[in-house]
């Protein structure tokens, strides 16, 4: 998210998951792959020979441009991936992202509020672009990929079903075994390892915020509050009177948000606060009105994922927030995944790996 | 017969039993002896007599009013056998219903094992998602067949449901428990959902063409790789919460 000159340029030249492991003997690889289908964001997980796991991440975002000999050309040295789609130039990924802002557009968003976009009609032919992009294909075939989907909203009326399906089916195409999992239970089998996978996980990602309460690995509550980084970022655009690639750019670019230096940081500082806040207060209420919950006898952790969570200062004003409400339940540590954009598809790699 | 019985029961209530030989020792050598028949055929007289001698009703209305009354006992008579042997039909209904049930409890136990048997596979193995997916649907066949009677037992006469609640609210007790235990099974072997409607065709909404290659430069393109740790420290956690090694 918080990318630099240098990081673009690294990623442009890196070989992708799929082709990195191609040549490699596959034998002693654990098989299964953990894919994040999140609205900003999409993330492939696997795990390499030695052990360690390699995440492949690109931007859920597009932009059409007219298709003309120099622009092709331009495209092509500049090395941003592009496709011919009805007649049009299609740049995808972070580059769409970039070009948006250097030309003052809006990118096109395949998802919007964590599910597929009922309004972008050609959300699916891109979305399969960047997911076999980031995916590669299987090692072999009926190889398990588990995706990550939301949990219903508590404050929308949205169709998850819908979603879940078409994912699982587009996925299954390209020779997976798909399965699905909870956003936020992905998170606590990436965070909460330490703790016998009993807490709760929040997942804060462009479209929805998810949050999953667990006991020994199972869950026990999940729910989603479709607020996000996207509706940061729409009211900052809307405040300041800008465009909402614009108040993307501005959040993602190093905000603190416990030390807004200016107006923008300070619209910024504003709304991620209030996103807190309801999510909390959100929580609470769950926890209060619901039935058969769990009662835990020694404080359990808080996981906070997503990339919505790296903005500077994030863990700091959810403890501060935390600490303003009588929360129900004991709690014992609040923190922030180490590397909090990845942990999501991690999560869905262990539940891959455990075939869980 | 019932105004004599009456009779013989007022008069022993309002009579001293006494031996002839205290009779005698009072100097009572005869005594004069009267049946209940009669004391009762003198008190219906007596009765018809009053009626008529105070003008209220005539005779005719009188015999009218005692005929009424006999085939309104001989009415009420048979609607109370008809009733017995209604009670009696839905005895052996209920009897039929639970040897029904015993024999669909048996079935349901064979079918559990044949799922357990075949259940953990079922997920990459089309054949025996089929074979998982028939046993479903004979089990909720058998659920079916088992709501049915109850309905039998539903319309019986409010008489014998009073008489045979107990029974009837066992039996949908059981019901309900095989109910709850197929849909534990059916989720256990994920195709619980399958049992009542056909998953979606998802693939549909994908177009022919959609696998045509487009023209791209996409084989060139790079994309953001991320390293993390590994997750063998994740997986040992819980292959040891699930008991294994």
């Amino acid at each position: 998210m918080h990318d630099t000159n240098e990081n673009l340029e690294a990623r442009r030249s890196a070989p992708t998951g799929a082709q990195a492991t191609s040549n490699k003997n596959q034998t002693d690889v654990a098989l299964g792959k953990g894919l994040d289908v999140g609205t900003a964001n999409l993330a492939a997980a696997v795990t390499n020979e030695d052990g360690s796991v390699t995440v492949n991440v690109e931007r859920n975002a597009f932009l059409d441009i007219n298709s003309d000999v120099y622009s092709k050309n331009m495209l092509t040295k500049l090395k941003v991936p592009y496709v011919v789609h009805n007649n049009k130039l299609v740049v995808i990924g972070e580059a769409a992202f970039e070009l948006a802002n250097v030309f003052g557009k809006e990118v096109r968003r395949p998802m919007a509020d964590g599910l597929i976009s009922p309004n972008e009609t050609d959300a699916l032919p891109m979305m399969r672009l960047i997911i076999s992009k980031i995916l590669g294909e299987p090692r072999q075939q009926g190889e398990s990929c588990y995706f990550c989907v939301p949990a219903p909203s508590i404050d929308v009326d949205n169709n998850v079903v819908y979603h879940e399906g078409l994912f699982q089916s587009l996925i299954a195409k390209m020779g997976y075994n798909a399965r699905s999992i909870n956003e936020a239970h992905a998170v606590i089998f990436s965070e909460l390892a330490e703790q016998d996978f009993t807490g709760i996980g929040l997942s804060f990602g462009g479209g929805m915020v998810n949050a999953c309460v667990a006991y020994k690995s199972i869950p026990c509550l999940s729910f989603s509050v479709a607020r996000g980084g996207d509706w940061i970022d729409k009211n900052v655009a809307h405040v300041l009177g800008t465009k909402k690639s614009k108040a993307t750019f501005l959040k993602e670019r190093g905000v603190d948000i416990r030390d807004p230096k200016n107006r923008e940081e300070e619209a910024i500082a504003i709304y991620y606060r209030n996103l807190i806040s309801y999510v909390l207060q959100n929580i609470k209420a769950r926890f209060e009105g619901g039935q058969n919950m769990p009662s835990f006898q020694d404080p359990v952790d808080i996981a906070c994922a997503g990339g919505t969570s790296l903005v500077g200062g994030f863990i700091e004003v959810f403890r501060d927030e935390f600490s303003k409400i009588d929360f129900p339940i004991p709690v014992g540590r609040i923190f922030r995944a180490e590397d909090a954009l990845i942990s999501v598809a991690k999560g869905c790699l262990v539940a891959a790996a455990i075939g869980e | 017969m019932e105004s004599i019985v009456d009779i013989r029961h007022a008069l022993e209530a309002r009579s001293v039993t006494t031996s002839l030989d205290s009779l005698k020792n009072k100097g009572r050598d005869r005594v004069r002896v009267i049946r209940a028949e009669q004391i009762a055929e003198m008190i219906a007289e007596a009765v018809q007599r009053a009626v008529a001698g105070s003008g209220l009703m005539t005779q005719e209305e009188v015999d009218r009013l005692i005929h009424e009354s006999r085939r309104e006992f001989q009415t009420v008579l048979a609607q109370r056998q008809k009733e017995s042997a209604e009670a009696r039909a839905a005895l052996e209904e209920i009897d039929g219903v639970r040897a029904e049930l015993e024999a669909a409890q048996a079935r349901v136990r064979e079918l559990e094992a044949e799922l357990a048997q075949g259940g953990s596979g079922a997920a990459n193995d089309p054949a025996q998602g089929r074979l998982i997916q028939t046993l479903m649907a004979e089990v909720a066949q058998l659920k079916a067949s088992m709501s049915q009677p109850q309905v039998v037992v539903a319309t019986q006469p409010v008489q014998a449901q009073a008489q045979d609640g107990n029974l009837a609210a066992a039996i949908a007790k059981l019901a309900g428990t095989l109910e709850e235990r197929i849909d534990k099974i059916g989720r256990k072997v994920g195709v619980s959902s399958a049992v009542e409607a056909d998953a979606v065709d998802y693939s549909r909404i994908f177009a022919k063409g959609d696998d045509k290659k487009m023209e791209s430069n996409l084989d060139t393109m790079q994309v953001q790789q991320k390293s993390a740790g590994g997750i063998a420290g994740n997986l040992a956690k819980l292959k040891k919460l699930k008991g294994g090694s």
